[in-house]
């Protein structure tokens, strides 16, 4: 997967307003934009100290939400930060929009979390996916121990909100068959 | 009659609803940010409007240094630069653009972290607090385009009991501002309610307003206070009394105030009140309008 960084420190330590982080989200698109298909952004909040939901909203949940429109393909966005704190202020701002993201702790961490708006079940399925990488409907349903139509309506939501990828892996009449993949 | 956030409302009172051309201060022995920006806001308010409107100041020598550190007041205006070094954590300041708000909530912290050593997680609160606050000033005091001058101002102390941040504007208040939305609302109760207890902001964009609540519930958790006007409408928060929204006299605009207990910043109580007061004989001081 081609990842870019996207560094929020480069507008100060502490951030900010609405009419800063419109500006800087006219970066961070124009940095979406120039990644391929696959291609994921990760926002570090490293070296902040302050990130003000206004801003956050402005830079973070406006470009999310044009993200999951599908303007920009199948790209990614997930969020480092080395605190959960500091991501109070834009886990507020996602959740009044009902979107969430992944977090990753940094520096280097493996452990994740969601910042945002994501039902208790659509975690549990997103973690199993998580762990597993790559996974199918049929097998994750036989590991969650729920239908297949719950299933599905849960891999739909995470597939929609850009916290999984979905790629066609080929077709059993009348059913097109999909892989589920993590996108850490 | 004194110019805390208890106690300014009397002192609108006298002025906007029964129409008293001479407020008299001589008594006031407290005062505290909020009252002090609603009382420069009143003064000017009454000027706009053509309004004569003699103050008798405070007697109270130590309030008088006080209010003068804090920058109000000398002829001929209302304000005049504080003085580089004074007793006032954070003197009136005017909030005027967008783009200037950062510089001053840096100042306003860095005042504050002179003065103390604090926690980082509730001063980088305080600073999210602000930075919402401060803009509130660009982004809605003159949401219709109607009021001439919102006149945003800011200041912060610190008392026994917690730093008081106030913020201040004399703009269209926020049920002018939430009719921007077509939803009218019909007293400045209901929109105060709405903005502040359920998160409505003038825009219908969903990740817009909250701000208030979030502020509301922290507040909550540190026992502090919070009290937000609007036009004839209170809302006022405090550990002991819980919130709840008041009638009050009508006055343009929104003023908040945030009480902070210093333990929550791991402050120790160590910052006085000010001295007893004097009983000397009050004078004329200055005049919001003509003389």
């Amino acid at each position: 997967m081609n990842r870019e960084v996207f560094q929020i420190s480069q507008f100060g330590r502490r951030v900010g307003t609405r009419s800063e982080g419109e500006a800087a989200r006219a970066q961070l698109l124009q940095i979406l934009e120039s990644l391929p298909d696959d291609g994921q952004l990760v926002i570090d909040l490293d070296g902040i100290e302050v990130l003000a939901g206004s801003f956050a909203d402005e830079v973070i949940a406006k470009s999310l939400g044009l993200l999951i429109s599908g303007v920009y393909g199948n790209r990614t966005m997930i969020v480092s930060s080395p605190s959960e704190e500091l991501t109070e202020g834009l886990s507020d701002k996602l959740t009044q929009r009902n979107l969430a993201m992944v977090c990753v702790k940094t520096p280097k961490g493996r452990a994740w979390r969601i910042v945002g708006q994501l039902a208790e079940p659509h975690i549990e399925t997103l973690k199993l996916i998580n762990d597993r990488k790559k996974t199918t409907a049929k097998e994750l349903a036989e590991a969650l121990g729920i239908p297949p139509n719950a299933c599905h309506q849960r891999l739909k939501r995470l597939v929609e909100l850009r916290l999984i990828l979905q790629d066609r892996v080929g077709v059993s009449a009348p059913k097109t068959l999909y892989q589920f993949r993590s996108i850490l | 009659m004194q110019l805390t956030i208890e106690g300014i409302e009397e002192v609108l009172r006298v002025v906007r609803s029964e129409g008293e051309t001479t407020l008299d201060l001589r008594s006031v022995r407290d005062a505290d940010p909020f009252g002090l920006l609603l009382l420069e806001l009143l003064i000017r308010q009454q000027e706009d409007e053509g309004e004569r409107l003699t103050v008798l100041r405070p007697v109270h020598p130590p309030l008088i240094q006080w209010l003068q550190a804090m920058g109000l007041f000398t002829r001929p205006g209302l304000r005049t630069p504080a003085p580089d070094v004074t007793d006032a954590l954070q003197p009136i300041t005017p909030i005027e653009n967008e783009d200037a708000i950062m510089a001053l909530v840096d100042r306003f912290d860095e005042r504050l972290a002179e003065r103390y050593t604090l926690d980082d997680s509730p001063r980088f609160t305080l600073i999210r607090f602000m930075i919402e606050l401060f803009q509130n000033i660009p982004q809605h005091s003159n949401a219709t385009g109607e009021a001439e001058d919102p006149h945003g101002i800011a200041a912060m102390h610190d008392f026994v009991d917690g730093v008081v941040l106030a913020i201040a504007d004399k703009g269209v208040g926020m049920r002018k501002s939430l009719s921007l939305r077509g939803e009218p609302f019909e007293t400045d109760a209901d929109a105060l309610d709405a903005i502040v207890l359920q998160g409505l902001s003038r825009f219908v964009d969903p990740g817009r307003g909250a701000e208030l609540l979030r502020i509301l519930k922290m507040i909550r958790s540190w026992d502090g206070t919070l009290a937000i006007r609007t036009g004839s409408a209170l809302f006022h928060h405090d550990p002991t009394r819980g919130g709840d929204i008041y009638d009050v006299a009508p006055f343009p605009g929104v003023q908040i105030a945030l009480v902070i207990p210093h333990r929550v910043f791991g402050i120790e109580e160590t910052q006085g009140e000010r001295d007893a007061p004097l009983d000397v004989e009050g004078e004329a001081w200055f005049n919001g309008a003509d003389e």
